[in-house]
Order: C-alpha cells, then structure tokens, then sequence
C-alpha cells in the first residue's frame, strides 16, 4: 500500500500538525522558556555575589580629604560611602567622590601601563613598553641633562597640595638632581599662604572656624560649589540650617551671579566681578567710620592700622586713613554697582555680629585669586578683632611633620641649582610667590628655544585647567620632552612622549596634609582599597627608583626603600607634637566643637609604631585644639604684630628698588599705586589694554559642584545631575541676563560664539535672571578633547579664551573677568 | 493637612529639608551607583536619562538682583494613595501584570523588573514622572570594564522595563538579615537609611519609619513647614519637604490665585 | 489567471493591474517590516518615545483604529440583534474592516510594548484593577469573535465553498452569528470602555482624570459613544472609497444612509454629554487640582484651538449635517461630515494621549512635545498598508458586497 502525496492531503497533514502540536506542551513551554530567557539576556550583566567587607579610606580627589568607607564584594569595590567616623565630613561626601568608582573601573579613562608616544602629540597613539624601558628612557635623559651641565632643564608641573609629601618628594627629586624649577599649580591655599605670610607672618594658610562663626561673608567663595574641603563646608552648612544654630547664622555671599551658594545665602550681594578688594575697604571704611572695629586689637596687636612713623622720622599713611579717605561708600558703591545704604548696613552687621568671618578664595578655590583682595579682606577679620577666637580666621601652626633630610647637591646639582627660576617666582618682580606656570609658559614660549628639555607632569593636567587662553598648551608643544605621571587618558598627558602612569587614588597610600581651611590640623592617609588594576606604580615610588639610578649623589636624597616610609618618616613628626587622635568615633563631640572649648585629648596609642600602625588602619590623625588664643606673641611678622601695612612688602620694594628706580620695580610688578598704599590691601582697576567697544561684555567663569573642573575626570554618574540647560548634546551653555539677550537680539538656546582677544568657544544660551546684566557666564568642567565618549567632546572650556593680565604683586593670572562679545552662529 | 499613615505596621518616609539642600545632587549620584543605574554617554537628553533620584531646579522668577535658585530633589513618592481614597499608589493600580506593588508593611512601593512587560502605563499615570524606562540595554561596552562596579544587592536592568527608587529596598533587607542574626525583630532607627539621606553631604535628607513616633521623621512632618509634593491630588505620598521659604512652598502645588497660604503663625 | 477564484457574476481588474495596485501598500508594510525589525532588534530606542511620552504615535493609532474599527461590533449589534436587515449589504465590509483594524492595533501593542515575549504576563499576572488588563483581555477575545465573523466570508471563497465540508461549516456558522455578535457586542462595549477609562482613572493627572460611576470612570461611557458614532462613519468612508476605486456602487443607499442615521443620533447624543463632561471636569476636578483651564495650553504647540477643533469643528458640525436628511443624502457632505467625525474621534485619543503627557503637573516642571521618527511612522503605516491589502484581496476574492452582482450586472 502507499501513500501518494496530494496537495490535499498534504495540507490535511499540515492542519493537522499545528493543531496537534498545540495539545502538546512544546508551545506552552516554549512560550514560557523564551519569556525566562528575556528575564535572563547574556548582555545583562550579572554582577557575581561574594563576601561582604568594607575598606575605610580617604577621598583624594581634591585637596579636601573626606573620609570614605568603601563597600567591597569580595575583591570589586562596588560602593564608595562617607565614613561616619571621620572628624572632617560625618558621612556626607561630595558628588564626585561619591562616583570615584568610576575613575578606577573605567579602563578607557586610564594608562593601563607604562607607555612611549608613538603618534603625534595629542593623537593618543601610545605603544606599550616594560617599566624598565620606560623607567631607563627617563633616566637617561635626565642623567644626559646633568652631564651637559643643564639640569635646570629639567622642570616639574605638580598639582598636588603643597603641603603633600608626594609634592615635597617631587620637588626634593628636582633639587638632587639639580633644578629650581618645581612649579605646583597655584591655587587659593597659596594665596591664603601668602596673606598669612605678609598680615600674620605664618605662612601656613589663614583657617576659618566656620562652624563656630555666626555671620559668614564669603566674597566669591563657592561654599556650595566646592569651597575648602567640601566636605566639611558641606556639613557646616547643614548645621547652620539645623538646631540650634537654624536662624541664628547668617551667611552672606557676595557675587555677581545667582549661584548656588549665593541663592542658599541668607543675603546675596551682588557685586561686579572683581571688585571685591574695593567692596572689603568700603566695608572697613563703615567700620571704622562708625568706630564698630576692635580698638584693642587694631591700637595694641596691629601695624599700620593708625599713621606712623618711619624710622626717619616720616608721617606714614596707615590704613584707617586710606579707607576713610578712598574708600567712601559713595564711591565703592559706584565702583561696585551696589548702593551706599547696602554697604553701610552690611558692614554694621558684619561688625555688630558675635562672631563675624570673612573669608576669600574665588569659586572652589582651585585657581589663583588677587592677592591685595584676599589681604583687603583678611583685614576685615582684624578690624573686628576676630583673630584666633572662636568662630573667627585662625593663625594656624604648621602642621608637625617631621622634614626630610637635607638634600645635599653634588657639583652637577649646584650648577643647575645657582641658575634663577624661569618663572621669576620669588624674584624681586614676584618676592612672594612661590610658582609662576603662567610665567613658566610666558618664558618658553617667548624664547626661541625650550629652555626646559624635560618636563614632568604630576597630579594636574595643566593643558586643560590653567586659565590661560592655551598658551601652557602651545608651550608643551615647545619641549622636547614630556612625561606624564598621570593615571588617566588627560589632555596633558596625550601630548606627552612618555607615560608613567600611577595607581588611582583607590589603589595607593598616600596623604592629605590638613584639608585647607579646617580650623585644628588633620592629616589624612589612604590605603589600597583595592589591588592595582593595571602595570601602575605608585609616583613616589618611581621616583625613589629613578632617584637611585641617577647615581649615588641623587639616590643618597632618597634613603627610603619605598613611598610609605617617606609617608611614616614625615608622620613621625606628629608623634614628637604629641596630643594627637588616631580615633573618630561616630556621635563623638564634633572635633570644631573641641575648638570651642580645649578640652584634654588622650591619645590611643603607646609609641610611635603603635600610632603609625593606627593612621595606616584608620586614616586620620588629628589634633583638636583650642581657638582661643592670646595675642601676645602669635604674629610673626618683622613688627611682632599683624600687619594691616605690610613691612614685609615695603621691605621686597625698598630691596629691588637699589638697583632700579622704585616707579620701575611697581610698573614691573605691576602695581598702580606708588604711595603707601602699595603696601596695603587697595583697590586697583585691572588694566586689560583692550578695546572695550569691540568687546563690550565680560565673560566669567564659574565652577560646580556637580562638574569636576580639576584635573581629575568627572565621573560620568555627574552628567545625570546636570540640566539641559547647562549641557545639552555636545553643546555647554553660557548663562546672559535676559536683558543682556535683548540687547543683542539674542534668545533661549541659540547658539552663539563667546570672542575675546584670545579666541573663540561655542555655546548656547541660557537666560538666566540671575545672571548680570553684561556677563556672560561659563562654567568650568567642560570641553574635554581628551578621556572617553563620556566626557570627550562635551562643551566648551572657558579657559581656553581667558584673557587678562597679572594680578598685581602676586604675577597670578586675572581669570575672572575676559571682554568678550557674542557672534550669533 | 493630612499626615496620618495609619495603614501597615511601618511606614517608611523621607522628610528632604529644602533649606538645607545645597543643590549638589550627591543624592543623584549616590543613588545611582547604589542601584546600579546604567549611565549612558549622552545623559543630557533628560526625556530618556534615568535618574531614581532626580533634582528639579526652580527659581523664584524675580528679576536680578533678586533672583534665587533652589531645588526639589525628587525620589519616588511612595504614594499611599491613587487620587481617589484607593490605599493603592496611582502607578500600581494601572499596571497590568501585577509588576509593581505597594507592600503594606513597610509602605514601600516595588517594581519587580523580569515581571514588567514594558507598557509604560504606570509612567503615564504618575504625576511625578518618578519612573523611568530602559530605552535601550545598560551602557556597559565590552573591555571597559564598567561592569566591575555593579552591585550584586540590585539586579541590572533588561531594556524594556520600567525601573524607579525603591527607597533602596535592599537595604531593609540588609537591615533586618543582620537584625535578625542578633536575634533581634525589629531595626532601630538608623539601621535601615537609603543611599540618597546617608550621603547627602548637609544631612538634609531624614530617613525613617513614619508610624513611629520616637523617628525623627515622624516629628519633622508635624512642622508648619512641612508639606508634600502635589499635595491636592491625594496621593498621599510618604516623602515630605520642609521650607521656611514661601516661594518654595508654593512651588510644591498648584493654587487659583488667592488659594495659597502662607505660614504665619509657627508653633511649638 | 486567477479567474477561478473570483466570485461569479462580477468583473475584476487583470491580475497585472491588481498586482501594481498593491505595490505602494506592499511597500507600507516594507516599511513597517524594517521599523518593526529595528525596534524588536534594537529596542524602543528607535522611536521619539520618551519617560514624558510613555504613550505616543502607536497608542493614538491603536485607539484611532480600534474606536474607528467599532463599526464591526455595532453594525453587527445592529443587523443580527436589532434585526436591520439592510445592513445585511454592508455588513461584510464592516466585519473586514473591524478585523483589520484590531489586528493592527494588537500587532502594533506587540512592537509598542518593551517586552513583547512576555507580553502573556498581561493574562497570568492579571492585575485586575488595571484598565488595561481589561482592555488586552478584551481585544484579545474580541480579535477572536472577529476572526470567527471574518471565517464565513472567506469560505465563501467560489473555490472553498465547493469543498462540502467547508460549505457545510461556513453555512453553520452563518446561522449562530448572532450569538458572536451579540458576544462581540459586550466584549466591545467593555474594551472600548476601558480605553476611555484608562485615561479617566490617571486620577493624579488632572487633564485626564474624571468622575464616574462606580468604577468606571465618564470616559469609559464617552469613549464607547464615540467609538460607535464614529465606527458607522468609518465604514461608510471605507465603502465609499472602495466605491470610487473600483468605479461602481457596492452598497445599496438604503444601507449606508441608515448607518448615517444612526451615527448621527450617536454622535450628537456623545457631544451633548461630552460638553457636559467637559464643563464638569472644568468645574470640579481642575480646580480642586489648584488649577484653570488655561494653565493646560500655556505653552507648546498643543494650544485651545484642539478643543476648538474636537469640540465644534469636529463634533458639532458634523452631528449637526448627518442629522438633516437632505445633507446625509448629499454625497459631498455625507463624506465631509464623516472625515469629520473621524478626524474629532482621532483628535480627541490624541488629546487624550499625547497633550495629557506633554502637560506638566508639578508647577515647576516644564511641557514638552513630541514628534514621531520614520521607525514609529512605519509602524502606523503598515498598519495602512496591511488595511488596504487585505480589504483589496477580501474585494477580488471574497463576495464581500452582496448587492455588487445586482447593483452591477455584467454585460456578457
């Protein structure tokens, strides 16, 4: 019998197919099996389940130090949290410590090992090479240096906080070798340095007992931006709204933009940018008017306030008779665009408060700022007597590190040694600065060729973060040979022909010497969270290692088998200090509270091994102290007193003034004044030799919280909290008043070019009402060329058409105001 | 004003002082990386970025120099109430396979991803725009390592399923897994917070048990300036605001002109 | 070539012409094969969807098709349970275009959802307090009864109806229809309904929520209005259009004017009591929502003119010319009156859907609009395609209009 197959048939088959398969359970299981296997795609990554531990540490992203405590499962870090048991941030940390993991996991953002340029400069192509090689190719060059009798031509660009051992050692290595030219990246700390050095004759920087004070007036600080260690600014802002402080603290922010800080303030003044030095001595000017000032303090404790005389017999001016002389509320209004009435009630409150601070340092405090303004307003701290008691600007002691060895230089080093700094820093043109970059930049770029042959970046990506209309940029492009120490793909380091990159913050020890502005000294130490990731070492390490192989006379400077015991050697100084805490305990007295009252501190620990051995677990040492301080005998400076006319500046004058005319010495440092003026705070209108009506508005800068603008990368988790109206695809947006807009027929989100003298960026628009009227407002952060597609090509960096001249006696760069125009694109 | 959370034995809320927040959106990058939100390379498209935890930047529309900024950090509400006295949130009562739901116990609304078939039907109907889709699969690119930083407490997400705060649910878990190894029934205060209130950097955010009356929560929701977002359309949520700032207040809630009223008298 | 399997007595295109015919909806569905492929492959990613336009382009054509598909449920409702044997001539193309119109829609829910393979969760987790459980339950059993009504049409295919089994089945199922009907009839009413009331129970969005009774929600009722006013109208154009193709009259007058009548009552019934729901929620749940009528349009391109436009232009003038006789009888006016009313039943999903997501309702959040990508534009074409391809071989193959033979004798 067969079967022959009909069409007919063959569809009854078929029919009858579908329909038995249905009365099997194939479909109802495979329906289900898929359903399953959408709840388990293979790209979904499944993160593997282990042992629960937590690593305690501290966040060394910015020079604030905050305590973190790190959750790890088994050997992967998976959460970064602020550690309760730390005296500095009780559990708070800032949005960019709070995405670290990011900048450790991230593998595009990093140098997976040691690596040699191979493509142009800035193209990124790098080739992977041993530690040896790489560790040899630098050591010849430098060693090559020093046979040629050169090693100044040897320079170092170091971001790390001045008084951090790894900048100590970087600066060490220069001098064994035999340069001058270690240049840290200047910032707001050095500008505090040398206020304390001229007013306090300390050169620790001024601290603020911010938690303690009870009327707070920042002139331009972005105490919600980043200010200080945010971490701590951060909290003290949460007491000040909480019991029982709530409504008895009042801070006031002066700025000419509607900031976080500024709106979170209890008052807002708004002030053209860069008058605050003229707004300070108005403010002296009522106090001193109204005889609201601390009489015993200013008669028995300070220099200059009153006239004097000189030596010779001559009337001097001192600052009571130039503020009420120059500094008129009439006319520091008219300079400043308030109205008299705000300054005189402001500087009635200020004065009549219990405990009134005022504290400078512009945005988060990571660039330089003007020095007579940050003096000018430290003399509001005196004239109020609010020196060193509670809740006031405090004279700190160093903190008690032990110092290194002195360096002894062979021959090779001394000849590099008696040559001058290339960027003047501590000539007579800059007597107090202690690094110039922007005059480092100024000297290769003018010359015909490098005088730096090697230079070596440390910690700070200076190709983006300098203000300087990219000049340092051009000038990388002038040396012959650059080295990168950094653990991430920055714009610095793409330019440079050699990578030597570092462990990440979360993968090595290292220290965070007194967060700036805390009010009683902390040091901070971090450990591996986690085994290195990559072939990194730890920078200090690599130069201990070249540091040995430049031979006996450069090794001998460096007797240390590794980093750590240069971190214990340095620590061993606080244990000689005595008195300090290794131990936080959560719910302990809040260490500011400790400032209040001195209260007997008892140590945890019987020797110094013993206490090493703490830091090393816990992170932290640190001293409470008493704010409370007598007069007698605190300032340091040539008159024993704090100087509202700094000797210390007419000294530098009258020095460089031997063998140059006086007028000569101020126009080189480009001071206005000539009178005695000079050596007090004053105001001077910055000249910026452009033609306002080709460029009639200015362009101002402005820092976030939620954007790191250093040189760290930001973590990608920030972008989530930025609005669309501060970056939008690939677009940054400059914030104009809506009058401003008007003027110039321009509207919500069109996108414009922002010209100055230097160059062009493009942005689009944001009205904002809390912009000034005439300013055009940039934020920091964006307009990387360099990391990966989360943060590469996002924006436009303001830097990079920052245009002014140098703030005069300190040679820092003006940053905060360039004359621009706006092109509509 | 309606504060009564009567229903279940724990109510966990969040009380966010408004004059406290700074803005910094640490909260939004905390809860992030607690739970494991994909980040893409492109987070400006705020129609399809996702942020459990999202800040809302309002300005008091004065013009300079009396402009002020502030800020609404806004997590999931937890709604106790869908608009209509249902004790059924407004999302949970719409979702069609049962793929978020408000436990009654602890108040916390859930969403439990490998259930929801991506209808979007709870987005529509939340009025706090709290929940977010998975437009596409989690951004984590192959050697780049990302993956490394995922948290085995909370599952990564499939795309084509809505996900929103869930007041970091695995962290009661965690809670009461160690409560109960101490032989203990019951977490203290404290032991159970989100990831959102233990980072915010100017403690600005209180976490805790709205039932019990020793919590903090519970007493800062009795302030006069206390109140809730959108408050009138009854969904009685469990996170409350406070602001001593009229202006802000308003901001919470519609009003007909005349309706809003400001705190005059402060008690206790 | 494919004379065989035309039904008798009537003239059909060459099969060239008929094949070219289907070209353009040929490509529709290319186009839609693509979209669907890129947002089954890719992920939702593809469309201009968003977590504001959770609901956007596909669920305004799903609702579109399905209140305009409504033809189907009361056209039947009215021949086989009320007994109006003249729609008995139009009936057919009704059922057509009801099974075209759901299948679309449930084929475009399948792409619109983000898990559509574990699109059953709908069913075996039933939340049953969800609009939409009721909604999927019900299209889903509809699609079915629609199927069924659909299956006698094709067996009546010259080819099949020679196999005597399946004239025997076909015949059968002819004569329970009423009992489908009247099934089709609930289960539509519920759906329809439930779409209306998926939107009326967003309770905490004040632009869409409503009272109601009992659990339902007004727009559960005003949507079912709607639909079958505007269903009826959706028939007629389909007819009318197919008219004007193939150059012949295919329904009796007597037909469509009686569809047209009743669309008519219908329709000024919904927008009496649409008005009065309108004054309502004006004057009870926006303000007690702290707000006025204008606060809904202060921005963005969704401006008053969509209520001027749903309410008067679309609504009101419409019911008004199917209501007088002379105007119904007018061709011209007959069609306009009807792509009115189809446009306001559009207009008003679209409200429903897209405005109602594009309003804001935390005071300090902003509108936004939406624009569709080419992806979602393919997928809402294809569903075009797919109508017209499949009425167009219904056309050729099927007896679909009974009266064509005597309307249109062939000369021989």
């Amino acid at each position: 019998m067969s079967i022959e197959i009909t069409r007919r048939n063959f569809i009854q088959f078929l029919v009858g197919c579908v329909a038995g398969i249905h009365a099997t359970p194939l479909p109802w299981k495979l329906t289900d099996d898929i359903a399953i296997w959408t709840q388990n795609w293979p790209w979904v990554p499944v993160p593997p389940v282990g042992e629960f531990t937590h690593v305690n540490s501290v966040c060394r992203l910015c020079p604030g130090g905050c305590g973190i405590k790190v959750r790890k499962v088994d050997e992967r870090a998976v959460k970064i949290e602020g550690r309760t048991d730390y005296p500095l941030n009780p559990g708070g940390i800032c949005p960019v410590g709070m995405g670290g993991l990011q900048l450790l996991y991230d593998e595009t953002l990093r140098f997976p090992g040691p690596m040699k340029r191979v493509g142009p400069r800035g193209a990124g192509e790098f080739a992977n090479i041993s530690w040896e090689e790489a560790l040899k190719l630098l050591n010849d060059r430098i060693a090559r240096l020093r046979k040629e009798g050169r090693p100044q031509a040897l320079a170092a660009v170091d971001g790390n906080p001045r008084r951090s051992t790894m900048s100590v050692m970087v600066e060490r290595l220069l001098r064994a070798v035999g340069s001058r030219n270690y240049l840290n990246i200047p910032g707001a700390e050095d500008l505090s340095s040398m206020v304390g050095e001229l007013m306090q004759g300390t050169e620790a920087p001024v601290a603020f007992d911010l938690e303690n004070a009870d009327y707070i007036l920042s002139f331009g600080c972005g105490l919600l931006e980043g200010w200080g260690a945010p971490g701590r600014v951060l909290n003290a802002w949460g007491l000040w709204r909480s019991e029982p402080f709530k409504g008895k603290v009042r801070v006031v922010q002066i700025e000419s933009r509607a900031s976080n800080t500024a709106s979170k303030a209890d008052q807002w003044v708004p002030i053209k940018p860069g008058t605050e030095t003229a707004l300070a001595l108005g403010l002296a000017h009522v106090i001193i008017k109204e005889r609201l000032h601390d009489t015993r303090f200013v008669n028995d404790y300070a220099f200059g306030f009153n006239n004097w005389r000189s030596g010779y017999g001559k009337e001097r001016m001192g600052f009571k008779e130039m503020v009420l002389k120059q500094y008129s509320p009439m006319r520091v209004a008219y300079v400043t665009g308030l109205n008299p009435d705000q300054i005189v009630s402001l500087a009635k409150e200020f004065a009549r408060a219990k405990a009134p601070v005022a504290i400078f340092g512009k945005g988060k405090g990571n660039l330089s700022g003007s020095l007579y303004e940050a003096m000018a307003v430290h003399s509001l701290n005196a004239l109020v007597g609010n020196i060193n008691r509670p809740g006031g600007a405090l004279v700190p002691e160093p903190l008690p590190l032990s110092s290194l060895p002195e360096v002894i230089p062979d021959d090779a080093a001394r000849r590099g040694l008696e040559q001058g700094r290339l960027d003047q820093a501590g000539s007579w043109r800059y007597p107090f600065t202690r690094s110039l970059v922007n005059n480092l930049t100024e000297a290769i770029l003018s010359a015909s060729e490098s005088p730096v042959d090697t230079l070596l970046i440390f910690s700070s990506n200076p190709a983006y973060t300098l203000p300087d209309g990219g000049a340092f940029r051009k000038a990388l492009g002038k040396i012959p040979f650059l080295v990168s120490f950094s653990p991430f793909r920055d714009e610095t380091a793409l330019m440079c022909d050699l990578i030597l990159p570092d462990h990440t913050y979360l993968e090595k020890m290292d220290d965070v010497a007194w967060p700036p502005g805390l009010q009683y000294p902390l040091y901070g130490v971090s450990r591996p969270v986690v085994d290195p990731l990559y072939n990194t070492k730890h920078a200090g390490d690599v130069i201990i290692h070249l540091a040995k192989g430049l031979g006996q006379a450069v090794g001998s400077a460096f007797p240390w088998k590794n980093y750590e015991e240069v971190l214990k050697a340095r620590a061993k100084g606080l244990y000689e200090a005595g008195g300090g805490l290794t131990r936080f305990e959560e719910g302990q007295t809040p260490a500011w509270k400790m400032v209040n009252k001195a209260s007997g501190s008892r140590p945890g620990y019987k020797s110094f091994d013993d206490m090493w051995k703490q830091i090393k677990g816990g992170g932290l040492w640190y001293k409470p102290s008493p704010a409370e301080r007598n007069w007698e005998g605190l300032f340091k400076t040539p008159t024993g007193k704090f100087e509202f006319f700094s000797s210390r500046i007419e000294l530098a004058f009258s020095r460089a003034a031997e063998k140059r005319p006086l007028q000569a010495v101020l126009k080189s440092m480009g001071v206005q004044q000539t009178g005695d003026e000079a050596c007090m705070p004053h105001y001077e209108e910055p000249r910026l030799n452009v033609d306002r009506s080709a460029f009639p508005l200015q362009m101002v800068p402005y820092e976030m919280i939620n954007l790191a603008s250093d040189w760290i990368p930001n973590p990608p988790y920030l972008y989530k909290s930025l609005f669309d109206t501060q970056l939008l695809k690939d677009d940054s947006f400059a914030e104009i008043n809506p009058k401003t807009a008007a003027k110039y027929g321009l509207k919500q989100g069109d996108l414009v070019m922002v010209k100055s003298p230097k160059g062009e960026v493009r942005v689009r628009l944001n009205l904002f009402e809390g912009a000034m009227p005439g300013m055009v407002y940039l934020p920091m952060g964006f307009g990387h060329t360099a990391y990966d597609e989360f943060l590469r090509g996002k924006g436009a960096n303001p830097n990079d058409i920052v245009h002014g001249p140098k703030d005069p006696l300190s040679g820092y760069p003006i940053w905060w105001i360039t004359p621009v125009k706006l092109v509509k694109v | 004003m309606e504060k009564e959370h009567g229903h279940g034995k724990h109510q966990y809320g969040m009380v966010i002082d408004l004059d406290k927040c700074t803005g910094c959106g640490t909260c939004m990058t905390a809860c992030a990386a607690e739970n494991n939100v994909s980040v893409r390379p492109d987070e400006s498209d705020k129609q399809r970025s996702i942020a459990w935890m999202q800040l809302f930047k309002i300005t008091n529309g004065k013009e300079f120099p009396h402009t002020e900024v502030s800020y609404f950090p806004r997590p999931c509400m937890h709604c106790n109430e869908n608009g209509r006295g249902h004790h059924v949130s407004p999302c949970v009562s719409v979702c069609p396979p049962t793929a978020t739901q408000l436990d009654l116990d602890t108040g916390i609304v859930s969403q439990i991803y490998t259930r929801c078939i991506g209808c979007r039907y709870c987005q529509a109907a939340c009025p706090y725009k709290a929940r977010y889709f998975n437009w596409w699969d989690g951004y984590f690119p192959k050697g780049k390592g990302l993956e490394r930083y995922l948290s085995p407490e909370v599952s990564p997400r499939m795309r084509g399923v809505v996900e929103k705060c869930t007041f970091c649910h695995h962290r009661l878990m965690r809670a009461k897994t160690k409560a109960y190894a101490e032989g203990r029934r019951e977490i203290e205060e404290g032991e159970y917070i989100t990831a959102c209130a233990e980072a915010c950097p100017a403690q600005a955010i209180t976490f805790g048990d709205l039932n019990n009356p020793k919590h903090k929560v519970s007493q800062l929701i009795k302030s006069p300036y206390a109140f809730r977002l959108l408050e009138r359309l009854n969904t009685k949520p469990k996170v409350y605001y406070l602001s001593t700032k009229d202006w802000v207040r308003k901001m919470a809630d519609n009003y007909l002109p005349g309706e809003f009223k400001p705190v005059t008298k402060i008690g206790g | 070539m494919d004379s065989p399997l035309i039904p008798e007595g009537v003239k059909r295109c060459s099969p060239k012409l008929f094949f070219l015919w289907t070209l353009p909806w040929l490509g529709l569905l290319a186009w839609g094969g693509i979209s669907a492929f890129l947002c089954l492959y890719k992920g939702l990613n593809q469309t201009n969807m968003s977590n504001i336009f959770a609901f956007a382009l596909w669920i305004v054509f799903d609702l579109a098709v399905i209140a305009l598909g409504a033809g189907a449920f009361f056209t039947g409702f009215l021949t086989y349970i009320i007994g109006k044997g003249e729609l008995k001539n139009i009936i057919n193309a009704a059922v057509i275009i009801g099974f075209i119109c759901y299948s679309g829609a449930v084929a475009m829910l399948g792409i619109d959802i983000g898990q559509p393979i574990r699109g059953w969760f709908i069913f075996w987790h039933a939340n049953v307090h969800s609009m939409l459980v009721e909604v999927s339950f019900c299209i889903t059993c509809y699609l079915m009864v629609l199927g069924i009504e659909f299956i006698p049409i094709i067996l009546e295919n010259r080819q099949l109806d020679k196999v005597p089994e399946l004239h025997f089945f076909g015949h059968n199922l002819h004569e329970i229809m009423a009992v489908f009907a009247a099934t089709g009839t609930f289960l539509s009413f519920f759906h329809q309904g439930s779409l209306g009331g998926m939107y009326g129970v967003m309770y905490a969005r004040p632009f869409a929520a409503r009272g109601g009774f009992y659990v339902w929600p007004w727009t559960f009722f005003l949507f079912i209005l709607s639909a079958i006013a505007a269903g009826p109208c959706f028939t007629i154009l389909c007819t009318k259009l197919a008219e004007k193709i193939t150059r012949k009259k295919l329904v009796p007058d007597r037909a469509v004017q009686t569809l047209a009548k009743i669309s008519a009552w219908l329709l000024a019934s919904y927008m009496v009591l649409k008005i009065a729901d309108t004054l309502g929620w004006l004057y009870g749940i926006v303000p007690k929502a702290g707000l006025q009528f204008m606060d809904f349009y202060r921005e963005g391109p969704y401006g008053v003119w969509l209520v001027v436009a749903e309410l008067l232009i679309c609504g009101i003038v419409p019911a008004i010319i199917l209501m007088i006789p002379k105007a119904r009888e007018h061709g011209g006016w007959l069609i306009t009156a009807c792509l009115l009313t189809c446009t306001g039943i559009v207009l008003n999903r679209f409200v429903f859907i897209v405005v109602n997501l594009a309003i804001p309702v935390m005071p300090f959040d902003r509108f936004w609009s939406y624009l569709p990508t080419w992806q979602e534009w393919g997928i809402g074409m294809a569903v075009v395609g797919y109508g017209f391809l499949l009425f167009s071989l219904a056309y050729r193959y099927l007896p679909v209009f009974p009266m064509e033979k005597n309307l249109n004798p062939v000369s021989e």
